[in-house]
């Protein structure tokens, strides 16, 4: 078994010590994140039984809880963990090829501080040590934005950096609120405490933090950012983004929700405003003729899917959202790995410059179209399992309002098969046949991480159960909320 | 008027935060922004000490045996506002760097005539 | 034969066949016709058994289920003969298109999701294959390019609709019944209520009805049948959007019994009386709309979306009789649809592309055993006598009238009249008349398609004569389903006043043929005349062009072609375009202004605060 805390520490490490590795030479920096990455996904693969059993606890500086600060590796924290390796190893994987020449030092220290910040995120057990990795996270993707340092980069990154400063700045002012009437900042130990004082004072660092948490989970009115920065930070960032930085500030909310705060009857809220994500970004999307904006605009409305499974509150509606997310991270990076390869190709993100792909890119444009199907939610691919168990979870609950609710999010997945389907036609038949197309020569470390995703997304839609326990696991975990505290202050 | 006394830190921490939200959300020049943006993490840093500030406490140094560590200011929103400290000086001077840039490419900094990435 | 073995082998298949195509396109095309030989080799084996095959169980714990019944049996079988035939049509027909492994690949995908479908035994392994098929019929309506990218866009967005209706309803079946399998929910229904039933029901049928192309959900066949590639179009007008009656069938008589449907809900509106006015509609109005039609592959498409009103009328009637109608009329039109197809697309691969009615005519004298082919089957499209459309819809009509339903008779017989109309202008404006000069030298369709469409014209004849043999397997089914079966014999129905034997009318017309050829024989003997040697009013005649074919019913078209507009298709397309201006309005909110956004997010905040003091959540 190996210490949690090494899923931190030792991409962070790494991260700084390429500025010495660069002196040894320039190309190996390029396999420093995919090592760091590797490590992880191989340790905390290796840790899943452990915390499937129990959840792991580690105790920084040997604090005993609340005092210090504490990790917690339970199942939604490894869920994450591996969620977060995979995706950072395959696609630094596909950054072997450097995205820009110049810089590459800088690019490779800041892709590992932004996913040692996701990890930070979902491991920890104190809040405020949640706020500081978050902070990383966000930090590393303004710059990550601003990468290219082109006119779209730079302004989104600077649109980016606004917002996210403002949600930070909420979340101190709830850490501060809470700090003042409970005087730890262990979260367990706030939780198990939470109902004992005034509600008006424990309900305004709630929203604070829903609101903060909320703008890099892109809730619908706070995610103006999104868009911009995703369909102008370079491909990788794109995905990595997508599949993971806005996965991790919905499982920030979540952690507030159900575990710190344990509100339940703001739930119908959650549902509706879920449903209003997932409709604005489908419509959004449906016009949209850039592709990486349209992918971005699809991530908003497979965020308001997830809000509105997890704001199911049951079993069976959390399992899905989990499954649901972890489909749209290997899907949307997917994506977003082949759409920009693409781009490098016809050098313009117009979907309208992609036809004849089919023939110019089979492989490439192979895994775009599974990828879309299974965003989409076609069997035997990932999406339908989520899908599935999303539907099987509402008409569980039965409810009036979550009935209707579910009619308009049938109507949000026909648009979005509309336009995932209009970019697979223009892969495939737009334009004239042109029979003797030159296939472009492949480079390897590219379509390696294409195909794996690609590979990921048919197995894990074939069987799906290879997940299930975890996901089970991670379900009980969120909504058994006294279990969650006693495990930490015994 | 005691009042006034007892939360005058709250009250400053507050009117600090309402000033720079009042600057983000009202200025168009993006180095006001950035202004308003540190006024606004001021505010916040002021409320946390705040938080932890006990009128007439001394120093959490055990210095000597026999101290009573209720009259001692708590040091962990010190430790905070360090912290939080730190993390704004580097969105800072990301800001700033950014603003540069954004300069080079647009030859402006009017936030309302940045509009090329919309809808 | 195990059923999973044979799945395993229909899709492994498949992609030997893709990959295949790689390395050599003759073996490619030979290994895609052993496949589809063994498959039909494989399910005829399966005659008459009824078993059952649990696959797998790793999704999340749904079994997934296999089983065979004959009902499935004859919907499976007709598929893969269907699709035998449409392959080896596709030889030569392909061959000069791009892209040719695709084609195959995505060709026996479809024809083993559906039979797949048809096999399976619980509604997820149903929805996948059903997905399965509806994605690879995506790509493969687009295959042509040009319009056939918006036909195909149509198709998938109307299919996607489809198919979630289809999710939530199976999905509310398990959350009320505990299981996916077929028999499991069917034996736990009985205590469900009407309303819940018909709830049920009215989803599924948003489901199948668009893939049957019942009227208000049929947009999207016309296009998607004129584009997609022609064999593939027999495929797809003959057993593809048959799915939709299996899964009515299915639906109607395997899982809720058919006494609970026809008893369900209010006397007059019912969903049983829905289908039926539907099923009505459905005949009518495309059938006139057909009439119209001057794209060959057009015409026929709208037919088998009049056909399919037929099937539905058989289906949602109820009773043993109209149920084996309604299944044989599905057997039949599998066959001569997928034969007229094939022979427009033989008319298509010879003229290089042409389906304008308009320019044809005349190739009697180029493609004779296409002309033959072509007119046998517009003969069971018709119902003539001897063929086998005759005998299901005899059944049908017969089921309408004793049963006192005038109306819906009444527009089965209008519906065949115009039927007569358009299928005469079909063959006319291609076989008959005169040929215009640029086809003087055009050769008869190639032996690779003219073998298919000989034996799909021999089955035509031969269950029109033999009308029991699918009568048969028909009743084995209906028993499975805990109904009446017809009393039949090889030649037809014996008992009752629907008694319909094909061998006494056989002999009557063969006898009457006989005499009225002794008749003729008697008479002068008629001299031959050239096409040009005719007398035109003391006009000379055109030496290209002398053949009343455009604007052909014209008087009936300016008569009825008002009240015949597609409101369906305008309505879709209003919506589609509403939807469009909806996104990009709503895009503006993201306008660009970061002051804007900050405002958002304090906004948000505020209206949280708002919220627990107004409904005080905490």
């Amino acid at each position: 078994m190996v210490n949690p805390v090494l899923f931190i520490v030792v991409p962070l490490g790494l991260a700084f010590a390429i500025p010495l590795l660069k002196y040894i030479s320039k190309k190996i920096i390029r396999f420093v994140p995919a090592l760091a990455f590797l490590f992880n996904l191989v340790f905390a693969l290796r840790l899943i039984p452990v915390v499937m059993d129990h959840p792991v606890h580690v105790h920084i500086g040997g604090f005993i809880p609340p005092m210090g600060i504490n990790l917690v590796a339970g199942p939604v924290g490894m869920l994450f963990v591996v969620l977060i390796a995979l995706v950072g190893f395959l696609v630094s994987v596909y950054a072997f090829h450097p995205v820009k020449e110049k810089y590459e030092d800088r690019y490779h220290i800041l892709y590992m501080l932004q996913l040692t910040g996701a990890t930070g995120v979902v491991l920890t057990g104190d809040i405020f040590n949640l706020f500081v990795f978050f902070e990383i996270l966000c930090l590393a993707s303004y710059s990550l934005v601003a990468y290219l340092g082109n006119r779209a980069g730079i302004e989104s990154a600077v649109k980016y950096l606004i917002q996210g400063s403002l949600g930070s700045g909420l979340i101190l002012i709830g850490i501060g609120l809470l700090y003042g009437q409970f005087g730890t900042l262990n979260m367990a130990d706030i939780a198990g405490r939470i109902h004992s004082v005034q509600p008006v004072s424990v309900y305004v660092p709630l929203v604070l933090f829903i609101t903060g948490f909320g703008v890099e989970a892109a809730l619908f009115p706070l995610n103006a950012w999104l868009p911009d920065a995703h369909s102008s930070a370079p491909t990788t960032i794109s995905a990595v983004l997508s599949g993971i930085a806005i996965e991790v500030g919905l499982y920030a909310v979540l952690r507030v929700v159900f575990t710190l705060f344990g509100i339940s009857n703001m739930m119908g809220f959650f549902l509706v405003l879920g449903v209003l994500t997932l409709l604005i970004g489908e419509l959004c999307a449906f016009s949209q003729d850039n592709i990486k904006r349209m992918l971005a605009f699809s991530s908003i409305g497979q965020i308001g899917l997830l809000v509105f499974a997890f704001s199911l509150a049951s079993t069976q509606g959390i399992t899905g959202g989990f499954f649901q997310l972890a489909s749209h991270t290997l899907g949307k990076a997917l994506l977003f790995l082949a759409a920009g390869y693409m781009i490098t190709r016809t050098g313009s993100m117009e979907i309208a410059s992609f036809k004849g792909m089919g023939k110019t890119m089979p492989f490439t444009s192979l895994a775009f179209t599974i990828g879309a199907f299974s965003m989409v939610g076609l069997p035997p691919f990932m999406g339908f399992p989520g899908k599935f168990m999303i539907l099987k979870a509402a008409l569980h609950d039965g409810q009036m309002l979550t009935l209707i609710l579910l009619g308009f999010i049938l109507i949000a997945t026909v648009i979005e098969g509309a336009y995932f389907f209009r970019v697979v036609q223009v892969l495939y038949f737009a334009g004239d046949d042109l029979p003797d197309r030159e296939r472009a020569p492949a480079a390897f470390s590219r379509l390696v991480p294409i195909f794996l995703f690609t590979g990921l997304i048919i197995v894990l839609g074939i069987y799906p159960s290879l997940i299930t326990d975890l996901l089970d696991a991670s379900a009980l975990e969120l909504l058994d909320r006294p279990g969650f505290i006693k495990s930490i202050i015994p | 008027m005691n009042f006034l006394s007892e939360y005058t830190y709250y009250i400053g921490a507050f009117s600090l935060i309402i000033i720079g939200l009042y600057i983000i959300l009202v200025k168009k020049n993006l180095m006001k922004v950035i202004i308003g943006f540190s006024i606004f993490d001021t505010g916040i840093y002021l409320f946390l000490i705040t938080v932890g500030y006990l009128r007439e406490g001394t120093a959490p140094v055990f210095s000597k045996s026999g101290l009573d560590a209720g009259k001692m200011v708590d040091p962990v929103p010190q430790a905070l506002v360090l912290t939080a400290i730190v993390i704004g000086v580097a969105v800072l001077a990301l800001a700033v760097i950014l603003a540069i840039k954004i300069y080079a490419h647009y030859g402006t900094i009017n936030l309302r005539k940045i509009k090329e990435q919309r809808w | 034969m195990k059923l999973e073995i044979l799945l395993a082998v229909f899709f492994g298949g498949s992609l030997l066949t893709y990959l295949l195509g790689k390395i050599s396109k003759r073996a490619r095309d030979i290994l895609a016709v052993l496949v589809l030989l063994f498959a039909t080799a494989g399910i005829t084996s399966l005659y008459g058994k009824s078993s059952t095959a649990t696959l797998y169980t790793g999704f999340l714990d749904f079994p997934m289920v296999l089983s065979i019944h004959p009902f499935a049996w004859i919907f499976a079988l007709t598929i893969a003969v269907v699709g035998l035939c449409a392959v080896i049509f596709s030889w030569l027909y392909i061959r000069k298109k791009g892209r040719t492994d695709f084609f195959y690949f995505m060709m026996l995908l479809v024809i083993f999701s559906m039979i797949g479908i048809v096999l399976s035994g619980d509604f997820l392994s149903f929805y996948i294959f059903w997905e399965m098929m509806s994605w690879s019929t995506f790509l493969l309506i687009s295959y042509n390019r040009g319009k056939a990218i918006a036909a195909g866009m149509k198709y998938i967005v109307m299919s996607v609709a489809g198919s979630l209706a289809m999710l939530v309803g199976m999905i509310s079946l398990y959350t009320q019944t505990g299981t996916l399998v077929f028999e499991g929910i069917s034996g736990s229904l009985n205590s469900a209520s009407s309303g819940y039933l018909q709830f049920i029901l009215i989803l599924f049928f948003v489901a199948f009805g668009i893939k049957n192309a019942i009227w208000p959900l049929h947009v999207w066949l016309p296009p998607a049948h004129s584009e997609a590639p022609s064999p593939f179009s027999a495929v797809l007008s003959g057993v593809l959007i048959k799915i939709g009656t299996f899964g009515f069938i299915l639906l109607i008589y395997g899982i809720i019994q058919v006494q609970v449907f026809v008893n369900l809900g209010h006397a007059l509106f019912n969903v049983r009386n829905l289908l039926l006015l539907l099923g009505a509609v459905t005949i009518l109005i495309p059938t006139f709309i057909a009439l119209f039609q001057d794209d060959a592959k057009r015409l026929l498409a709208w037919s088998t979306v009049a056909q399919a009103g037929y099937i539905i009328l058989g289906i949602a009637y109820g009773t043993s009789e109209s149920l084996s109608g309604g299944t044989l009329h599905f057997f039949n039109h599998a066959l001569f649809k997928s034969l007229l197809f094939m022979v427009v697309g033989a008319v298509e691969f010879r003229t290089n592309g042409v389906r304008d009615l308009n320019s044809l005519g005349g190739l009697i004298k180029k493609m004779p055993v296409t002309f033959v082919a072509g007119l046998i089957g517009v003969c069971g499209l018709i119902g003539v006598p001897l063929t086998n459309g005759f005998v299901s819809k005899w059944l049908i009509y017969h089921t309408l009238i004793v049963n006192h339903s005038p109306f819906l008779a009444f527009v089965a017989l209008l519906g065949t009249w115009g039927t007569i109309l358009y299928s005469y202008k079909l063959i006319h404006h291609i076989f008959l008349g005169q040929l215009p000069r640029k086809y003087e030298k055009l050769q008869a369709a190639p032996v690779s398609m003219k073998v298919p469409m000989i034996f799909l014209s021999l089955t035509v004849f031969v269950f029109g004569v033999l009308p029991g043999l699918p009568l048969h397997v028909i009743n084995l089914s209906e028993l499975g389903f805990g109904m009446e079966p017809l009393a039949i014999n090889m030649w037809g129905v014996v008992t009752g006043s629907g008694s319909i034997q094909m061998l006494n009318i056989a002999t009557a017309l063969i006898l009457g043929g006989i005499v009225l050829w002794l008749f003729f024989r008697m008479g002068p003997k008629n001299t031959r005349a050239d096409q040009m040697d005719n007398y035109a009013a003391g006009a000379p005649v055109p030496a290209d062009r002398y053949q009343y074919s455009v604007k052909f019913y014209d008087p009936l078209t300016r008569m009825i072609a008002p009240y015949l507009k597609d409101i369906a298709d305008n309505f879709y397309s209003a919506l589609a375009r509403g939807i469009r201006n909806a996104g990009n309005g709503i895009r503006r909110i993201y306008t660009g202004d970061v002051g804007n956004y900050a405002l958002y997010i304090i906004l948000f905040l505020a209206i949280l605060i708002f919220i627990q003091l107004y409904w005080k959540v905490w």
